[in-house]
């Protein structure tokens, strides 16, 4: 029989949570075999123009729609506010931080990792990151830290950095341009899963994905974002009048006139 | 009307307990706290160790170090005497809300209505008694329905002393007339008329006693018959919690500071959880040598009792901005404001801790420096390098999970900050091939900008004109174009219109 105690300290760790995080990219999802597990490291390699930002920040997406709240580690200051709301996250659920330098970063990302945030993303850059500056067993008490704290964190570098300690690896590689007319359309990423640990059973190691990223897209979601604004505007202010006309006839009505 | 019940706590030798306090390690030694200076430095107090040997308050110093030469001797700490009287009003809070503040060490408190929680009055001195002595002050109890019966029963032994309702002219009858604390003039009147204990003067016919002694004489006869008029006072709480202490010797480095306002921040805590506050706000105040203050306020993102995190703003704050002087002595005001409270869900995502999240947001501010953590917000404009910072207050998370939307991912910009120089060779306007400058060399992320750029452009899209600002010194014309290279990557490049420069502020990825 469940006690309150119980009850409240499962709530408190998120045991009711969906075992994976959706990353908002279906052929993602179905490689993962749902999404990024939580409790787990999970890193993504590839070089620059590889989609891998693309992907994180669909992720912090499709969290933070949900009504959970993300960490973006962010040592290169490479995050874009803005095409993260037409992506659809929801800024206010983001804590965005900018470290000077890989090892303040891993400092960061070991103190969102305690706090209870759902998804923590670092996101090493573009440049090789020197390992004499930090010590490999980092990683294995960054994936330790995620699995106490039921979080995933989601490490996305140019080369692969955490060594054994990600239970899922996915490189990121041969993307490939997409032109309209001379117009860029997007980009093609071609994803395999190099190691899972997660669902064995599925038997998702070495399975490939084609993943296309559209930047048109992106302009038409984040001209729907503000058109949708500018309609819940109207609707507000239609309610507004309706409003003050109900009040001024009540007003009226109590003076008799 | 029942008279009302009053407790009284009292820290006997109390300068002493004060400095014990803030320098704990000193408990189990030999140390006097002396008064004045040279020749006319005298002992005010002694711990146990110095008792035994002898040494007894009002002893000169060379008379105390004759008996112990191994003597630690240690300045009267206004500082540390006001933080402790605090911390006591604070004991005294915990259980009632009107509470006097007598000075001193003495403390007066209101213990009427407190029988559902204490049925026997001995168990609320115990309470009061254990709760003082978690802050580190060894107090006694008194409880009776006047002031001066309740301070007289707390310095008595074996406390805490309960003087029954109506038993006070009782309690006080047997015990001597100094205890009444009277003016010398009338000590000598009373001692030539024969009278040596409290229960003396009670029996004499009150209206004699006014005639010879006038209203000073009436008003100890009545406290000597148990009736104290003197009403509680009760005092206004202070905005802030505030420790310190003024220091024997100056200071000049950092970490014995810190490790002496680590202590006191530790009392702070330990004053801010009783109260279930966290500190919103942090003054500092430094007194210099020779003379001058240097003071100082810390501001939290959220309400905080992490003393390491704490720790960690102080020494930012004084390596960033050293106070220039020796530091002679020091007091920390925290300034509280209540955590806020998460609320569980069933169906919906759970919301972090409030203390947790308070902890670690003061945690990274105070790794990361100000303006590097925080809540991104959108900005109006048309530069793609726009960015704001706001404090980071998740709103509550829905009641019921919701579902995310999917489909084909987005294609999403990594901005470079700052836009990295290019050389750039054109075909007629296009670009052809492009360099980053060898001014700005590849690093590991250091929160520079760290791409390498180079090779021949396969395909270019633009230009596409952006005007931004032209109203303002700075205005930004620039000229852009998409380019993929032949060697891989997905660029976003820029020519800056008025001075011709080129520059990649964006990667496809």
């Amino acid at each position: 029989m469940t006690t309150a105690a119980g009850l409240s300290l499962s709530l408190s760790r998120g045991r009711f949570a969906p075992a994976c995080l959706p990353t908002g990219c279906e052929g993602l999802d179905r490689l993962l075999g749902g999404g990024l597990p939580r409790g787990a490291l999970v890193e993504m390699s590839g070089r620059a123009s590889s989609g891998r930002f693309s992907i994180a920040l669909s992720a912090l997406a499709a969290t933070t729609q949900t009504g959970e709240t993300a960490a973006l580690v962010d040592p290169g200051d490479h995050f874009d506010p803005q095409g993260a709301a037409a992506a659809g996250a929801e800024l206010s659920r983001v804590l965005w931080l900018r470290p000077n330098g890989v090892k303040m970063a891993l400092a960061a990302t070991e103190t969102v990792l305690a706090t209870g945030f759902a998804l923590v993303i670092l996101d090493l850059g573009l440049a090789r990151v020197s390992r004499r500056r930090f010590d490999d067993a980092v990683w294995l008490r960054l994936a330790r830290r995620a699995r106490v704290h039921d979080t995933a964190l989601f490490v996305l570098a140019p080369y692969r950095v955490t060594g054994t300690a990600a239970r899922i690896v996915l490189a990121a590689d041969a993307a490939r341009a997409g032109w309209d007319r001379s117009l860029l359309d997007g980009l093609s990423s071609h994803l395999v899963v190099e190691k899972n640990l997660e669902r064995r059973e599925m038997h998702l190691e070495g399975k490939a994905s084609l993943l296309n990223l559209s930047l048109l897209d992106a302009l038409q979601a984040g001209k729907k974002g503000k058109e949708e604004e500018r309609k819940k505007d109207l609707l507000r202010k239609e309610e507004g009048k309706k409003e003050n006309a109900a009040a001024f006839s009540g007003y009226l009505s109590a003076y008799g006139r | 009307m029942s008279p009302p019940r009053l407790a009284c706590l009292v820290v006997p030798l109390f300068p002493l307990a004060a400095r014990l306090r803030s320098e704990p390690a000193l408990r189990d030694e030999a140390v006097i706290l002396c008064e004045g200076n040279g020749t006319f430095a005298h002992v005010v107090a002694a711990t146990r160790k110095a008792r035994k040997a002898g040494i007894r308050p009002g002893f000169t110093l060379p008379q105390a170090r004759a008996l112990l030469p191994d003597l630690l001797t240690r300045a009267r700490d206004l500082e540390s005497e006001r933080a402790a009287q605090e911390a006591l009003l604070d004991v005294a809070g915990t259980v009632s809300p009107r509470v006097e503040d007598a000075g001193d060490g003495v403390v007066y408190l209101d213990a009427d209505g407190l029988e559902r929680l204490f049925p026997d009055e001995r168990d609320l001195g115990r309470a009061l008694i254990a709760a003082a002595k978690r802050e580190s002050l060894p107090a006694r109890c008194g409880l009776a329905s006047s002031k001066l019966a309740a301070r007289v029963a707390a310095t008595l032994p074996d406390s805490p002393v309960v003087v029954a309702a109506g038993g006070e002219a009782a309690f006080l009858a047997p015990l001597p007339l100094v205890k009444l604390d009277p003016e010398a003039e009338i000590v000598e009147t009373l001692a030539r008329w024969g009278l040596s204990s409290v229960g003396d003067l009670a029996k004499l016919p009150a209206a004699d006693v006014a005639s010879r002694l006038g209203a000073r004489g009436h008003a100890l006869h009545e406290i000597a018959r148990g009736r104290d008029p003197r009403p509680l006072v009760p005092r206004r709480p202070p905005p802030g919690f505030t420790e310190g202490m003024e220091l024997e010797w100056p200071l000049v480095t950092l970490e014995p500071f810190l490790a002496l306002a680590e202590g006191a921040l530790e009392r702070l805590a330990r004053r801010l959880e009783a109260e279930a506050v966290g500190c919103a706000r942090l003054d500092v105040s430094l007194t210099l040598e020779p003379e001058g203050c240097d003071t100082r306020t810390i501001e939290l993102p959220a309400p905080t009792r992490d003393v390491k995190t704490l720790v960690t703003l102080v020494r930012l704050g004084l390596e960033g901005r050293p106070p220039g002087a020796a530091v002679t002595g020091f007091s920390l005001t925290a300034h509280p404001d209540a955590p806020r409270k998460g609320q569980l869900t069933l169906f919906g995502p759970a919301e972090i801790s409030p203390d947790r999240l308070a902890t670690a947001l003061a945690k990274l501010f105070a790794l990361l420096g100000p303006g590097r953590a925080g809540a991104p917000q959108a900005v109006d404009g048309h530069c793609p390098e726009r960015f704001a910072l706001v404090p980071f207050a998740p709103p509550p998370p829905p009641a019921v999970r919701r579902t995310p939307r999917t489909g084909r991912g987005l294609l999403s910009v990594r901005v470079l900050r700052p836009a990295v120089p290019l050389e750039v060779l054109l075909e007629g306007e296009r670009p052809a091939s492009l360099r980053a400058l060898a001014s700005t060399p590849p690093t590991d992320g250091g929160g520079r900008t760290a791409v390498d750029v180079a090779g021949p452009v396969r395909v270019a899209s633009g230009p596409w004109r952006l005007e931004e600002g032209w109203w303002q010194e700075a205005p930004a014309f620039r000229a852009y174009w998409d380019v993929e290279l032949s060697g891989g990557g997905l660029y976003r490049i820029f020519r800056d219109e008025p001075g011709g420069e080129w520059f990649a502020d964006g990667v496809y990825d």
